[in-house]
């Protein structure tokens, strides 16, 4: 467990985003991609971003992440600025990237090949918990070429997850697999993510599928297109858990496809 | 100066009429094979086996025999300028039109359906159905292998030209080649300056003034689901052909599983290529007959006893033998260099902008023209080892290094943040992402330079540019150094032994360790499987 857990008030910021814009340079022309876009995910909450294909919004979680720098503004994750790849965030992806020539075991311990303050052992320990904690037990030595999609993805989640951070960013982790499996591990997740077994304090998940949006999200921040802004923040306040088939459910949906066109 | 000029812009001009012919050549080859492989099941499963084995084969070594085939003994028909120069542009072509017979093929082959019912429905004729479909539907595979082949042709061409002046001392008054064994850099260096300025030159310009204007201009007969953006990117493009020519190589290397598209086709193949090495067998034995007929006429007392066999092909082998260390020990240093160069090129995209096309001018220059001046290298200029060595790397170093580079370019963009997401150190990273993730393009690079590199002994183990006089250099034992004596002194059947030694020995190469290699390495290593 991280040593911040616990000191922060449920409801108070984990990630700022201030004022970030990012331009892209073609040919010295600059290319507008984010236009000041702000927004802040608190503790235990999971905020959705999304907008039209292309806007921009796998870019802005890469800012987040400290992957790419913004033009200007800035992101701050728990009263620092974010300059670089940090301990304290960690990321899924939505073509999983395992390494295909690593175990299930070993891909995780990717994860934490950075970490000098741990021995081998006890990385191997922490590994292991947190394919236990993915439902991966007993496939730690499979190859990434012998999983279904979904056991990759939930490879990836331990791979996150075992690096204990307080930040974890979706990059649209379930709109590479099938419907059905989606739909499980979509409820897998958040269980695992907004629970105190884990470090993470706030999600960030960036998704085109607005049903995801509603059916995960404590908060949706929805993006234009480019270049990129905030045309609307909402507080999905339905009660978990949520069912899909109720009205209020697709009064929802339909609140965000509004904004989205 | 002017006059020279003017010497070496005939010498350019030869070269590029025997090259122009030699293309023309083989896009009509690989129009007729090309369709017809992939229109008849019974022919592609005996045609891509056979397409496959003589893309495979060092091309090189046979040119003695093409010479014997076609200029032939003196009272012979085509003993004259004509016959010469047809057997320099045969050489040519058989580098040439394999890969762009693979390309007719595989264009044909993925013409949809549909296309073909049209032309039942309109019940076009043969004649109709190549002109308005199957002509056009590879029309831009043409143009796109055509700017490699382009570039495999002229170290083919330069070499052929060399021997031909050289130890076969047949008459070939002008080309590059020529060129090359006439002006001497110790004696002239400004003249064999000016003629290498003008061949980089000329190479370049025509780069972009035909082979870019041919594929764009082909661009418009692409069929809507190929990428388009391809053709300016010279390293794409040698990746593509590359590893086309191992799609080829997948049929062999192939256990059942792998490129989807081909899966059906890859049992066919299987069954062909039984009949495939029969049939390179026979045309195998043919060309000894000849050879030995031609021996006849000319020497009756010449036909060889057993004893003087089994010497000449022991000493075959040990040829062989020395030449495979040769072979590989480069091509572990353009490994060793080429691995680590491709992976820091493609991870910086401003550098790799700018050093791609400086790249592919150097790759495009014929390894064989710049003999002469590393000849002159102090110190290493005369180790004839090292020369060899420098040779066979300039020839082969960029199948490497451009595989590389493209293979680490397409790897999807989260795999390269990964390292930076979980913060890893550099040599972690380069352990568990990059050099691993480039290991199938690598392995594919490998093949297509080790093939290479058999064909680059030909000119870089034994140099005579004066058949009176001494070589320029010389290794002690080698198979390139093997034939080119043998030709030099129309020692028939030393030639025969060492390249059919060195024919077997590379055929047997590929199907057993680099089919398992290659096997491995597609099941551990391949990205997003």
């Amino acid at each position: 467990m991280s040593q911040v857990s616990g000191k922060l008030a449920a409801g108070s910021p984990v990630v700022t985003v201030d004022h970030v814009s990012l331009d892209y340079y073609k040919e010295k022309e600059p290319l507008p991609v984010l236009s000041d876009v702000s927004m802040t995910a608190c503790k235990d909450e999971l905020v959705a971003v999304t907008g039209p294909s292309g806007c921009g919004k796998s870019t802005l979680l890469r800012i987040i992440g400290g992957l790419i720098k913004p033009t200007s503004g800035e992101v701050k994750v728990l009263d620092s600025a974010v300059t670089a790849p940090r301990d304290d965030i960690s990321m899924v992806f939505q073509n999983f990237v395992l390494l295909p020539w690593r175990s299930a075991l070993e891909n995780v311990l990717f994860g934490l090949d950075s970490r000098k303050d741990l021995s081998d052992a006890q990385k191997k320990a922490k590994a292991e918990s947190a394919l236990e904690i993915a439902g991966l037990s007993g496939f730690e030595s499979v190859y990434p070429g012998e999983l279904s999609g979904g056991m990759k993805q939930r490879v990836g989640v331990a791979r996150a997850l075992a690096t204990d951070p307080e930040v974890m960013l979706l990059d649209e982790p379930f709109s590479s697999l099938d419907d059905l499996t989606a739909e499980r591990l979509r409820k897998e997740t958040y269980t695992l993510l907004i629970s105190p077994q884990t470090s993470v304090q706030t999600v960030i998940l960036v998704s085109h599928n607005v049903e995801e949006i509603i059916e995960l999200a404590d908060k949706a921040i929805v993006l234009s297109a480019r270049p990129a802004h905030v045309v609307g923040e909402l507080r999905i306040d339905l009660p978990r858990p949520r069912n899909k088939k109720s009205d209020e459910f697709f009064q929802w949906v339909d609140k965000v496809y509004s904004l989205l066109s | 100066m002017a006059l020279q000029f003017g010497l070496i812009a005939l010498d350019i001009a030869a070269s590029w009429v025997r090259m122009i012919l030699a293309l023309g050549l083989s896009i009509v080859f690989a129009l007729a094979v090309g369709i017809w492989a992939a229109r008849n099941k019974r022919a592609e499963s005996v045609l891509l086996p056979l397409l496959d084995i003589f893309q495979s084969i060092p091309i090189l070594g046979f040119f003695p025999f093409v010479i014997f085939a076609i200029y032939g003994p003196p009272n012979s028909l085509l003993h004259n300028f004509i016959g010469a120069n047809l057997a320099v542009i045969v050489l040519i072509f058989t580098s040439m039109s394999w890969n762009i017979a693979f390309g007719v093929y595989e264009s044909v082959k993925a013409i949809p359906q549909d296309y073909a019912d049209l032309m039942g429905v309109s019940h076009a004729s043969g004649w109709q159905r190549l002109r308005t479909l199957y002509i056009p539907a590879s029309m831009s595979r043409i143009a796109y292998n055509t700017q490699i082949s382009w570039a495999v042709g002229l170290f083919f061409l330069v070499a052929s030209e060399i021997i031909s002046s050289g130890s076969a001392n047949i008459p070939i008054p002008y080309g590059i080649g020529v060129a090359v064994t006439q002006y001497t850099p110790s004696t002239d260096p400004g003249d064999y300056a000016l003629l290498i300025a003008s061949i980089i030159v000329t190479v370049v310009v025509w780069r972009f003034l035909f082979l870019r204007e041919f594929a764009l201009w082909s661009e418009k007969y692409k069929m809507m689901e190929e990428p388009r953006e391809v053709h300016r990117d010279p390293v794409m493009r040698f990746y593509s052909w590359v590893n086309q020519r191992s799609v080829s190589k997948l049929f062999l290397l192939a256990h059942g599983r792998g490129v989807t598209r081909f899966t059906s086709s890859i049992a066919r193949f299987r069954k062909g290529l039984r009949y495939a090495v029969l049939i390179f067998l026979a045309f195998f034995l043919i060309l000894i007959a000849a050879t030995l007929a031609y021996s006849g006429t000319l020497r009756i007392s010449s036909i060889p006893s057993a004893a003087t066999l089994g010497a000449g092909e022991v000493s075959a082998i040990i040829a062989l033998a020395v030449s495979f260390v040769r072979v590989w020990y480069v091509v572990a240093i353009c490994i060793a260099i080429g691995l680590p160069m491709g992976i820091v090129i493609s991870l910086n995209f401003r550098l790799y902008d700018t050093a791609s096309p400086i790249l592919e001018v150097i790759s495009s220059i014929p390894a064989p023209i710049l003999l002469p001046a590393i000849v002159l290298i102090p110190v290493i200029g005369r180790n004839p080892e090292v020369v060899a060595g420098i040779v066979i790397f300039l020839s082969v170093f960029w199948y490497i290094v451009f595989n590389v580079m493209a293979g680490v370019r397409t790897l999807p963009a989260d795999m390269k943040d990964l390292p930076h997401v979980y913060k890893v150190g550099r040599a972690s990273a380069w352990r568990n992402v990059y050099i691993p993730s480039s290991f199938t393009a690598l392995v594919t690079g490998a093949i297509t330079a080790v093939g290479g590199a058999w064909n680059a002994l030909i000119i870089a183990e034994y140099f005579q540019p004066d058949p009176k006089a001494a070589p320029v250099t010389q290794v002690s034992v080698g198979i390139g150094k093997m034939i080119t004596q043998a030709t030099n002194a129309g020692n028939n059947l030393t030639i025969f032994l060492a390249v059919s030694s060195m024919t077997v020995l590379i055929v047997t190469f590929n199907l057993t360790v680099w089919r398992r290699l290659y096997h491995r390495v597609t099941q551990r290593y391949a990205y997003n499987r």
